[in-house]
């Protein structure tokens, strides 16, 4: 079919967007490495190994389904390695993302040994500034992927090692929050420094907070705290918006987290666990809204079901306050069938438009 | 020799320590249970598996969190601990023996962990393998170990569909042994697709699941 012509580049729509000015149609938010990989031949490790691969086999997708905002490097493991422990590729049929082998923190003795990665060599982030090299040669958004405060504290000692501590041990979890706090404000710093505030968008993002693990009152005690005092420190560099991923069943943290400043406006991507209706009523002021297609449907469902659902969405989420992108709720399936890429986008054209 | 009364009432305490994640009182409770003679047993089963079933519950009914769920599993190992040395051989048999790991690709293991957690608790057998399990480690292991249950748990899309390639090949290997799946982007439906022979939608049903499994 033949898709009816944009008036504004991707740029522009972008731009616009986050300027608060009118744009021509919903844009179309990439959350896609894996299908990105399958989709020029390259193994998924390459994703996250190569910054030259990654940024090629992710733009030549992007211009294939019609993405407008650029390609991303970045994993949900993010932490594991830069403090210390051992990740592995993904690799084999099944593995979608980098995965971590050895936790940096064992024991409650190694807290205190633990310090703050050199921002400059550890673990992934040479590979991540090499990416962003290319981003900001493409004039795409320059984004620094790294976890939530909680997700990263998570990778560094495992998710249930942390939760033990919550209820034992308070005082290791408000060490290892300290930690990782300190780290994303120095990550964000060198980026800022390096490309400029007015060019870097963090993302952040948070699985490990879920309600799936914790309770909204653990939320308000250990998480939201140093979301906040981190996102004020990155605001404060001059950053205009931060996207947080609130990544899988967070319904119950939404009152919190509609209290993390994301800037002006921020950027909320949400599971399909939110209702269009909930996302507006916590973040539709503030926020532009990212999401939340179900990745189930794309990977599963038919051309027809997973078409209804996206213009169903769109239909809810276009007009919110601040805007909408549409994108799938997490990473999209890497094995989702091509067609059904696309059918997300034929939903764009033909629900997303601004008249 | 203890009065059922005192019995009785050492072994609400039990649970509630269990319930409560007080693992010092429930390791001290169970001394008490062989120092009362009673029946250790009856300790594990009416006290300690009793108070992981209330735990359970609270966990569904999202009082709970997983936070308190470990604690409670460690209240509870920390009796079991006690008791265990003194279980007649014939009581020790334990209801079956499960095998279970996180599959291929997917380093999701928490939910397998309250699965593990759930059916120590109630007297299985448990063998686990961890996370990222490739496919021939578990025939081979299924095969060492010559478990009645083999529980697969997968949280992605994208690792669910090493379950059937799973499947074939411990049936192939074993027909007589039963698999059970689950993990969030499992179902019914998809776990029939896959030839298992039952699904469970949380920790607690996987335990039922299992037990009507090997009748
Ligand atoms: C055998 O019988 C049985 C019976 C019942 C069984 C069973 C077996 N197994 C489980 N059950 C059942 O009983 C349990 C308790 O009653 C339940 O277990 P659950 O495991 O469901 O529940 C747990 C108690 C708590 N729940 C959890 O622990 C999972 C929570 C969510 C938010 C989540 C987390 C925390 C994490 N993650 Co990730 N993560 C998500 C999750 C969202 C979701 N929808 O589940 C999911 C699974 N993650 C996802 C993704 C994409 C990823 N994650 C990744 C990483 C991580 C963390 C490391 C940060 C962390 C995991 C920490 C850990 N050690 O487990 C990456 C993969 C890493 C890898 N190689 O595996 C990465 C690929 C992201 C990336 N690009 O890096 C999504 C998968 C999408 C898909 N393809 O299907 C996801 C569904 C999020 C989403 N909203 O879409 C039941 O399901």
């Amino acid at each position: 079919m033949s898709m009816r012509p944009d008036m504004m580049s991707n740029k522009e729509r972008i731009d616009a967007l986050l300027k608060g000015r009118p744009i021509d149609r919903v844009p179309h938010f990439p959350f896609i490495p894996g299908f990105c990989a399958r989709n020029v031949g390259y193994p998924i490790a390459v994703m996250y190994s190569d910054a030259g691969k990654s940024f090629d086999a992710q733009q030549k997708t992007m211009e294939q389904y019609g993405f407008d905002w650029g390609p991303l490097y970045g994993y949900a493991s993010y932490g594991t390695w830069e403090f210390g422990g051992t990740i592995k590729m993904p690799e084999g049929d099944y593995e979608q993302a980098p995965a971590h082998v050895t936790f940096p923190v064992q024991s409650e003795a190694d807290v205190a040994g633990l310090q703050l990665p050199d921002v400059k060599k550890a673990g992934c982030l040479p590979t991540a500034m090499a990416f962003s090299h290319l981003q900001e040669k493409s004039d795409t958004p320059i984004s620094v992927i790294c976890g939530g405060n909680f997700t990263i504290a998570g990778n560094i000692c495992s998710v249930e090692t942390l939760c033990r501590w919550m209820l034992k041990k308070p005082d290791l979890v408000h060490a290892l929050l300290r930690l990782a706090t300190d780290h994303i404000v120095d990550l964000v710093r060198y980026w800022v420094e390096t490309f400029g505030a007015d060019r870097v968008i963090p993302q952040m993002w948070e699985p490990s907070a879920a309600n799936y693990i914790l309770s909204p009152k653990q939320f308000e005690r250990f998480v939201l705290p140093y979301l906040q005092e981190s996102s004020e420190k990155i605001l404060a560099m001059g950053v205009k918006h931060i996207l947080y991923h609130i990544c899988g069943e967070q319904n119950a943290n939404l009152p919190y987290w509609a209290q993390v400043p994301m800037g002006d406006p921020g950027l909320a991507s949400l599971g399909e666990e939110v209702d269009a209706d909930t996302a507006i009523k916590y973040f539709g002021d503030t926020c532009v809204i990212i999401g939340n297609i179900d990745g189930k449907v794309i990977l599963e469902g038919t051309p027809e079901s997973l078409y209804r659902l996206c213009t169903e969405t769109i239909a809810k989420l276009k007009h919110a306050p601040r805007g909408y992108m549409m994108c799938s709720g997490c990473e999209l399936p890497p094995a989702s069938p091509p067609y059904n890429v696309y059918v997300m986008r034929k939903a764009i054209n033909d629900a997303g438009w601004y008249e | 020799m203890a009065s059922e009364e005192k019995t009785r009432e050492i072994l609400k305490a039990i649970q509630d320590a269990v319930v409560g994640y007080d693992e010092e009182t429930c390791e001290r409770l169970c001394s008490s249970v062989l120092e009362e003679g009673i029946d250790p047993h009856r300790a594990v089963v009416e006290g300690l598996t009793g108070g992981m079933e209330r735990v359970g519950e609270l966990y569904n009914s999202q009082e709970y969190f997983v936070p308190e769920l470990l604690l409670c599993a460690d209240a509870l190992n920390a009796g079991l601990n006690v008791l265990k040395p003194h279980l007649k051989i014939e009581d020790a048999a334990r209801k079956g023996k499960l095998l279970i790991g996180v599959v291929e690709g997917d380093i999701h293991d928490i939910g397998k962990n309250l699965v593990r957690i759930m059916f120590e608790a109630a007297g299985w057998d448990v063998y686990d393998l961890g996370n990222n399990v490739k496919i021939e480690r578990f025939v081979e292991e299924q095969k060492k170990a010559n478990t009645d249950i083999v529980a697969l748990s997968a949280l992605m899309t994208t690792s669910m569909l090493a379950m059937p390639k799973i499947i074939g090949a411990l049936k192939a290997q074993n027909p007589g042994v039963k698999v059970l799946v689950g993990g969030a982007p499992l179902s019914q439906e998809i776990a029939q697709r896959y030839g298992a022979d039952a699904y469970a939608p949380d920790a607690v049903a996987a335990v039922k699941r299992a037990a009507d499994l090997i009748g």
